[in-house]
């Protein structure tokens, strides 16, 4: 079965950036999914359960935090591997993000060679 | 080649004909439209879309004469839709590689973001130097690398860090101080020309070079310069970056530079406190700030006073007027100099402190009490027999001094106005010891204390002592009593002292009951064994005198000292 990747994001450059970033893994089967809000991103969530998820914290309609409250406390979807996604000096959110059960923690502007590696490692590629 | 590959156009192709909604879409609807039925596989012949059939009609799909696709169709017309799939992969592929260029601009971004957060965290050049080149090195392929500095002081330029082999290149930064010195001036970025780098023996080991200004504001640091041994250009882009880099290494030089500043005019300043606190200690005793119950000269504010019980210690040069007259003003000074080097730090051993140098003398304060005082006293004078002894060596005459001690409390105090303070000790007991001082002198006492101050001592058997009688000092109501101090006096004037206690004891009874004529026979006894027992010779005057005086019966033996 095919490796899912979602990438969530409200800024339409951002998911280009990581859409960008992370091509290269659709070599790999990879295949990545796009959202722009935390509605659409949690309804994606649910139906077809990605291994990996870049989640913006920052977002109209439901924001980073509640997606991944709602998947991880909720849906208990621990399979569901969840990075947040945060602008530099908002690290405050890091402990509140990892208290809603976020996998792990990255601050934007991301590194891309940091971001590719990592998805590689979460996906055991 | 420039440009996406031909594997790149084969996968936009795949990708597009999977995942492409629209375009497929798009595709379906003109093959409906045209009635064409097709099939589209790439270069290696494996299917992408539609099934595989014998249509007549292949239709290549192309990029620059190369051959990434094939479009199968039953018709000519199928040609129509090979030309729109080009078109799309076409467009698909600029747009992935604005992508790139945009995902190359972020990467960029990132770096120069994470470095100057790297760099304002140094406060010193030399890393500053070495994080930007380690930076530099990281995005610009370069195999060297410098990082200079103008030192306008040395009036030299300096290395700062570096990376790869140049031979020689101490030297040659040296050699071309000149030169690097008006490069730094102009303040520019460029790549240098090839052929400049070849006429450069300096450069000989590189292939390319390129620099930028360390530029802050309108003055340039230095540069940063970046080569490469291999054929490579270095691009605009490339030397846009490192301009960057210089920039921001710049502003976190100079603001490290400003921060070392700030921390050494702090220190300076620190330094510049210590001392004039260190100096005012020598002008307001330390012991003084801190009976006010204050920490340092700076906290004294005037009208602070507070209250002790000490013992106060006069001494005085004698006869400082008669050594005075025979010296000149300059080694007069240069004599009280010696004399106050040699007691103050006797005063200070027995926890007492000078409050005041008075010119051929000073007043000294025992918060401590009188046995402390009297320890005190007693050394001084050994003090000064050494030092006496030195004196006759070089043929000078010796000094002596008297000493009077009293014992009472005093407010000490911050007196003057707003512009001129001073410490002030305010108490009768000042006076009085300033008088019982006066008093050695009349009797030729080398140590005199008051009955209350002899009575202070916590452990008299420590010393021993005369009893001298009672005097009615000026001002004071009440009469004094009166005692001398042996122990300060020279050794055989003091053991003359010592072995006549009891018959000077009796020659000051025999006084005080107005026995005149025994007690003259008595000190006339005592005198006699020793010319230089001054008291005893004053009793036996006294006396002497009194024999033939009429003594009314309010006679007491009180001394009446009206002046100092």
């Amino acid at each position: 079965m095919n490796k899912k990747l979602l990438i969530v994001d409200d800024e339409a450059h951002i998911r280009m950036l990581i859409e960008q970033t992370l091509e290269d893994l659709e070599d790999d089967g990879v295949e990545l999914l796009f959202a722009e809000n935390g509605e659409e991103a949690l309804e994606l969530i649910k139906k077809e359960e990605p291994d990996l998820v870049f989640l913006d914290v920052m977002m109209p309609k439901m924001n980073g935090m509640e997606v991944c409250q709602k998947v991880k406390k909720v849906l208990h979807l621990d399979h569901v591997y969840i990075i947040l996604l945060t602008a530099k000096g908002q690290e405050v959110d890091r402990q509140k993000g990892l208290e809603m059960g976020a996998n792990k923690y990255m601050t934007k502007p991301f590194d891309p060679d940091e971001m590719l590696a990592v998805a590689e490692e979460v996906l055991k590629l | 080649m420039s440009g996406p590959s031909i594997t790149a156009y084969a996968k936009v192709l795949r990708s597009l004909l999977k995942k492409e909604a629209s375009a497929i879409h798009l595709m379906e609807r003109l093959a409906d439209l045209l009635q064409v039925d097709l099939s589209v596989e790439d270069s290696s012949g494996s299917m992408l879309y539609g099934q595989p059939n014998k249509n007549e009609h292949r239709f290549p799909l192309r990029e620059n004469g190369t051959i990434y696709g094939v479009l199968q169709a039953n018709k000519a017309s199928g040609g129509l839709i090979a030309e729109l799939l080009e078109l799309l992969v076409k467009k698909e592929l600029e747009k992935k590689s604005i992508g790139s260029e945009v995902l190359g601009l972020y990467r960029e971004i990132n770096m120069i973001y994470n470095f100057s957060e790297m760099i304002s965290e140094k406060i010193d050049a030399v890393s500053i130097a070495q994080t930007a080149l380690e930076e530099a090195s990281q995005i610009i392929d370069a195999t060297h690398g410098l990082f200079l500095v103008y030192e306008e002081e040395l009036d030299r330029v300096i290395e700062m860090a570096s990376f790869g082999d140049s031979p020689d290149r101490g030297a040659n930064i040296a050699k071309l101080n000149h030169l690097l010195k008006e490069l730094i001036d102009r303040g520019t970025s460029s790549i240098v020309p090839r052929d400049r780098i070849a006429n450069n023996p300096a450069l000989l080991h590189l292939k390319s070079v390129m620099y930028a200004p360390l530029k802050v504001k309108h003055r340039t640091l230095g540069i940063i310069v970046l080569g490469h041994s291999e054929e490579k250009e270095f691009t605009a882009a490339e030397l846009k970056l490192l301009t960057t880099i210089a920039l921001q290494s710049a502003g976190a030089i100079e603001s490290a530079h400003l921060f070392q500043k700030g921390l050494k005019e702090a220190r300076d300043k620190e330094e510049a406190i210590r001392e004039m606190h260190e100096v005012s200690q020598k002008f307001v005793p330390k012991e003084f700030i801190k009976s006010l119950g204050k920490n340092t000269l700076s906290e004294v504010a005037l009208g602070d006073l507070a209250e002790r019980e000490v013992t106060v210690l006069f001494a005085d040069i004698r006869g400082f007027t008669g050594h005075a007259e025979r010296l000149e003003p300059r080694d007069n000074f240069l004599f009280i100099n010696s004399f106050n080097k040699r007691m103050g730090p006797i005063v200070r051993k027995h926890d007492g402190f000078i409050m005041q140098y008075l010119g051929d003398g000073f007043m000294a304060l025992f918060p401590k009490g009188s046995q402390h005082a009297l320890r005190a006293s007693v050394e001084m004078h050994k003090a000064l027999e050494a030092y006496n002894k030195e004196r006759q060596e070089k043929n000078r005459f010796p000094v002596k001094i008297g000493i009077g001690m009293q014992n009472g409390s005093l407010i000490m105090g911050i007196t003057g106005d707003v512009d001129r303070l001073d410490a002030a000790i305010i108490s009768d007991t000042v006076n009085t010891a300033s008088r019982i001082e006066g008093l050695s002198k009349h009797f030729g006492s080398s140590i005199l204390l008051t009955q209350f101050c002899k009575n202070n001592l916590s452990d008299p058997e420590e010393f021993e002592f005369r009893y001298l009688g009672p005097v009615q000092v000026q001002g004071k109501q009440q009469p004094i009593g009166l005692f001398e101090c042996i122990n300060g006096d020279e050794r055989t004037l003091y053991e003359h002292k010592l072995n006549t206690l009891g018959e000077f004891k009796r020659g000051m009874k025999y006084y005080f009951d107005k026995e005149f004529a025994m007690a003259a026979v008595t000190f006339q006894k005592v005198h006699k064994k020793n010319r230089n027992d001054l008291p005893a010779r004053l009793f036996l005057n006294r006396s002497a005198h009194l024999i033939t005086q009429e003594i009314g019966d309010d006679w007491k033996g009180i001394e009446s000292m009206t002046r100092k």
